[in-house]
């Protein structure tokens, strides 16, 4: 009786000292409140942003009255609300970015960075024929896209995220892209 | 006790030395962390998680709701893992053990001797496998997978009854399978280990410009195993002093098939497999290399996925499943100087079903998804006969239909306050009908702090091994009514600086009118009972690091107490601390890497009341890739330190504790194109 009462009591205080533990630990070390691994779709966003910096579109892709770059998304957000939300406000090259939602036979014209969902895999081949000429950044999140004529493709590795980039599919759609992209990015050919 | 005792002391000195190390490890923190004004170099090393299998959508780890394990492809690589078995045991509060027949998990200390996997759904790309008869999950050379075509392991622990129905008892575990472009053209592999066990395998992948994307692939293997062994049970000179030779054998071929054209996803998999059986199971004539068991599974699964007006998700489904077990046992002749009696044991089970599941997203950030499901089992059939001369001891034809409906709903009830609620009706034609619900409250209160307060109900429908099976020294008991469970989990995820994260989960569980296997004092037959209730309680610590470097693991540890409401005893098979460490190590750039694991069980209970002894194993791998264009090799040491140990064994066992493998090697060589 003695040992289960022992035991018992030690497996108490393990269990309240376990679950106090994760507790304790801002105490122990004041946790930033910025600190902490972002959702997959917060650092894609950033991504897109960043792609947004370091590719250059011809003077074409921005007509008459046309000021900001046009950054939609098309199918369905897999993180609602994010993608919005980390580039909220941000502008570059001078423009500022516009976020909003597509939908599968809405007009791509005018935009200059389309993201594809994974939601729209059954139809990458369509969606690429109908940006086909244009100079429409196109960002996919499904493996294969950039095999398939997309511009930028992500891929997750080891948890982290990483990208493709098809420079041939680039050239077609008249984007420069800096070195410094490429040489972070896996080329497909 | 004094053993468990220490090793809880051990436990929590690891544990206190972790947090503390890992507070003075993390890095000082950058002052800013909005995302666009991190470099592209800095962004590329943030480490992001997700999981399907919690929702049947993807969702960040810290929104499941559930306490969620990933392991991953390349961790299955660089651990050397050979099968499902090995990848669950790497997960906190799991335990795989084995009869040398079929390999059995336990979840938070349940693992009930002699219940084939009926209490987890084990699930590929959203297939259901647990089959219409048994209920069997295959997590050994059984599963029809080959593992070096999974892309990750979801273990989802606590009920989940409220989106999948039956099965999804303690936990589900969803494998999501790798696509044509992961094994790039194509790959080759094969390997060779200890007791004469060799494996090969062919992977054919290709994107066509049209998108049609195709994948086949192939696998053999084929394990002498051991050449004899010694089971002191059965030491007498009339069983040849305890020694089964020859009678380890286990042979297994996959086939796998998938195409994928606009929205449309064609699955195809069939795996068989053969054991010899030594232990002699189900009071068979020991020493007899003939008693073996062959199961066959396949399914054809179609899906289509599409965006319908109104942004509503659809997923439709429709699949054939078809299961075949084929059981050779030998029995003593009644009268000395007769030949064996040579008795087959057979299992046939067909079912068709489809399922339907619309997705939503409302006001930008709540999502809503529902479901139907219908299945048609056609044929659910045991028979048992004895060959010469010929008896028919159980011909035993069933069918039937079952449906569901489900719906879940993820609510932002505050902008950092998630609620989470499910619930479906599942309609059996053996039973009638059960609702199961769930409701989760997930609360992020500072940035890298997550809270999650969940209760569900599950339940598991007796399947017709349990309804129905009366041969071979087993009673049917056809009233048996499902069994149901109630938990409240607490789960607390804490980041740790950057590059750590620390999760507790603490779980509480009643299980009522659970179906146990007993032994009919009357006539010392099996049979399947719905009379026991069980209490189930424990908490599992996780610390998950990536350190900047490339080491990345996982250590945690687990306390558990399983009892039986009546007698407040711990059950049988259910070890009350489990401790684990995964530590992958760079040695070389991304060209060579070491992955270690450490898995301590304590004692359990057998079935007869003696004691499976605590024990400590040490696996090792070294992999490589890199070296030559497109080959990668591995060299894996499995229970380094060449521990004795033992597993309980079931009812149907003589012996009291199986036991298990020593030291094993396995060399593997990996050629892409």
């Amino acid at each position: 009786v003695t040992r289960d009462r022992t035991l018992r009591v030690e497996a108490t205080a393990t269990v309240a000292f376990l679950l106090l533990a994760p507790l304790l630990s801002p105490i122990v070390r004041p946790a930033d409140p910025q600190a902490r691994s972002p959702s997959e779709y917060e650092v894609k966003a950033a991504f897109v942003y960043n792609f947004a910096r370091f590719i250059e579109w011809p003077p074409e892709a921005y007509p008459d009255g046309v000021a900001g770059l046009v950054a939609p998304l098309l199918g369905d957000d897999p993180f609602p609300g994010v993608p919005g939300e980390v580039l909220r406000g941000k502008s570059a090259q001078g423009r500022a970015l516009a976020t909003r939602r597509l939908r599968w036979g809405q007009d791509v014209q005018g935009c200059h960075i389309l993201y594809v969902s994974p939601s729209e895999r059954a139809r990458l081949g369509q969606i690429l024929e109908n940006v086909r000429g244009q100079s429409i950044l196109t960002i996919g999140d499904t493996d294969g896209f950039a095999q398939l004529g997309g511009i930028v493709n992500f891929v997750l590795e080891d948890g982290k995220v990483r990208f493709e980039i098809n420079p041939e599919s680039a050239g077609r759609a008249r984007l420069r892209i800096s070195s410094r992209l490429l040489t972070l990015a896996r080329i497909i050919r | 006790m004094a053993g468990c005792r220490g090793a809880s002391s051990a436990g929590l000195i690891v544990l206190v030395t972790f947090v503390w190390a890992a507070s003075a490890w993390a890095e000082p923190q950058e002052p800013s962390r909005d995302l666009t004004e991190m470099s592209l170099e800095a962004l590329m090393t943030l480490q992001v998680a997700s999981v399907y299998g919690a929702s049947k959508y993807l969702q960040k780890e810290t929104d499941a709701p559930g306490f969620v394990t990933i392991v991953t492809a390349e961790e299955i690589q660089r651990y050397g893992y050979r099968t499902l078995a090995d990848i669950l045991r790497s997960v906190p509060g799991l335990t795989v053990t084995s009869d040398r027949n079929y390999t059995y998990l336990g979840v938070r200390g349940f693992g009930r001797p002699g219940d084939y996997n009926t209490r987890v759904l084990l699930l590929v790309d959203g297939h259901r496998l647990n089959d219409n008869i048994y209920d069997n999950a295959p997590l050994g050379t059984d599963f029809p997978l080959d593992v070096d075509l999974i892309d990750r392991v979801e273990v989802i622990q606590g009920p989940s009854s409220s989106l999948y129905g039956t099965n999804a008892f303690f936990a589900v575990v969803s494998v999501i399978t790798k696509r044509a472009p992961q094994v790039a053209n194509g790959e080759l592999s094969g390997s060779v280990g200890s007791y004469d066990s060799y494996k090969a395998r062919g992977t054919y992948g290709a994107t066509l410009a049209n998108g049609l994307e195709v994948m086949l692939s192939t696998s053999a293997y084929s394990s002498r195993g051991h050449r004899s062994l010694f089971y002191p049970e059965f030491d007498d000179p009339a069983t040849n002093n305890g020694i089964a030779r020859k009678a380890d054998d286990d042979r297994a071929l996959q086939l796998y098939g998938l195409a994928s054209f606009h929205g449309f996803t064609l699955q195809g998999l069939v795996g068989a497999r053969e054991k010899r059986i030594p232990t002699a199971s189900f009071g068979t004539v020991f020493d007899d290399a003939r008693n073996r068991t062959t199961d066959t599974r396949g399914y054809l699964d179609l899906r289509y996925e599409d965006t319908l007006p109104y942004e509503i998700g659809l997923l439709a489904r429709l699949y054939y499943d078809r299961v075949e077990y084929y059981g050779h046992y030998i029995y003593a002749a009644e009268s000395a100087g007769e030949a064996p009696i040579e008795n087959r044991d057979l299992g046939h089970g067909e079912w068709v079903g489809s399922e339907v599941q619309l997705s939503r997203v409302l006001w930008d950030r709540h999502k809503v998804i529902t479901g139907v499901e219908y299945q048609r089992n056609l044929s659910q059939n045991q028979k048992n006969y004895d060959r010469s001369p010929y008896l028919l001891n159980l011909d035993d034809r069933r069918s039937g239909s079952l449906w569901a409906v489900y719906g879940q709903g993820e609510f932002f009830l505050l902008k950092n306050l998630v609620l989470n609620a499910g619930l479906r009706y599942d309609y059996y034609y053996t039973f009638g009908g059960t609702t199961s619900p769930r409701v989760a409250l997930i609360y992020h209160p500072v940035a890298g702090s997550t809270l999650k307060l969940l209760y569900g109900e599950a339940f598991r429908a007796p399947n017709a091994y349990e309804l129905y099976y009366s041969a071979a020294g087993n009673q049917a008991n056809p009233g048996l009514q499902p069994e149901t469970i109630r938990t409240t989990q607490v789960v607390i995820e804490q980041e740790l600086g950057r590059h750590l994260r620390l999760t507790t989960a603490g779980f509480y569980s009643w299980i009522d009118d659970l179906i146990n296997q007993e032994t009919d004092p009357a006539d010392g037959a099996i049979v399947y009972r719905n009379v026991q209730s069980v209490t189930a309680r424990g908490v599992a610590v996780v610390l998950d690091g990536r350190l900047p470097g490339g080491i990345a693991g996982r250590a945690s540890y687990t306390f558990q107490d399983v009892r039986d409401s009546g007698t407040g005893r711990v059950l049988s098979n259910s070890p009350q601390h489990l401790g684990k460490l995964n530590v992958i190590a760079p040695l070389f750039r991304d060209w060579l890497f070491l992955g270690g694991e450490l898995q301590y069980t304590s004692a359990r209970r057998t079935v007869r009341g003696g004691e499976a002894e605590a024990f400590w194993v040490a696996n090792v791998t070294l992999f490589t890739q890199k070296l030559l264009s497109g080959v990668s090799f591995s060299a894996s040491v499995y229970n380094l330190f060449d521990q004795q140990y033992g597993d309980p064994g079931a009812e149907e066992h003589r012996q009291d504790v199986i036991g298990q493998d020593g030291r094993t090697f396995q060399l593997k060589l990996t050629y892409r194109f």
